[in-house]
């Protein structure tokens, strides 16, 4: 079974956003979409190179030196990451480097904050959210 | 610096937190324990997952903490964690772009 449920922001949440951007009401994602963003950053070499990430953008043999993993499991972590939309590519020359994108990182925060206990961030057909 | 890495959480723990997170099920278990504790049966109920599915999914959620059990009568209820959610909400803006959450070896971290 696919549920495809907006998630509600909070009234809290919009009045106080503690310092987040204004999100759009509701917010235009899914379920399946919250899954891949917690996904990628599930694995301890993506979680690194989130880090890493964290500073400035790098190239990708930057991002294998660091880490000390092989070219392929670099570029396995990256696509995952980049598919997942919180790391975005840019190319310049022979060299592509990468960055993370603050926007995907929010939206994350945001969901954390409107599943907060209390806050009922969906709807259910049981009789207390009718 | 040394002290920033032990204040940190250690990668493998915070990969669980983000694992616990990484399925669709999972996701819908936590938006609906969100308003308030449910049973199994509720929860079994409006997602329409097999009790054993729930059970394992639920498992995974509880090792993590981000849920937790209270047993009443027969029935087992569980609720959300809002410490956990706090902390991921603070490691996830802690490597937000610009604020580079680690350390590394590279000659701009030296």
């Amino acid at each position: 079974m696919r549920r495809r449920a907006l998630l509600r922001v909070g009234n809290r949440f919009l009045r106080n956003p503690n310092g987040l951007p204004r999100l759009p009401h509701p917010l235009p994602i899914d379920m399946a979409r919250v899954a891949q963003w917690f996904h990628a950053a599930s694995d301890t070499t993506r979680l690194g190179m989130l880090e890493f990430l964290s500073q400035r953008e790098r190239c990708v043999s930057e991002l294998q030196k660091i880490l000390g993993v092989p070219q392929s499991s670099a570029s396995f972590h990256l696509k995952v990451l980049m598919e997942s939309g919180l790391v975005r590519q840019r190319r310049e020359g022979r060299w592509k480097y990468y960055s993370l994108r603050g926007e995907t990182l929010e939206y994350m925060i945001a969901f954390t904050r409107i599943v907060s206990p209390g806050e009922h961030a969906g709807t259910c057909p049981l009789s207390c959210c009718q | 610096m040394t002290s920033a890495i032990t204040a940190r959480p250690d990668a493998p723990r915070v990969a669980r937190w983000f694992h616990a997170l990484a399925d669709e099920a999972r996701v819908n278990i936590v938006e609906m324990l969100s308003h308030k504790e449910r049973c199994v049966c509720e929860l079994e109920r409006v997602l329409g997952i097999a009790q054993s599915r729930l059970s394992f999914h639920l498992r995974v959620l509880k090792e993590a903490g981000l849920i937790a059990d209270r047993k009443e009568g027969r029935w087992m209820f569980y609720g959300l964690q809002r410490e956990m959610l706090d902390q991921i909400a603070a490691y996830t803006k802690s490597v937000k772009p610009g604020k580079h959450a680690g350390s590394c070896a590279v000659a701009c971290c030296d």
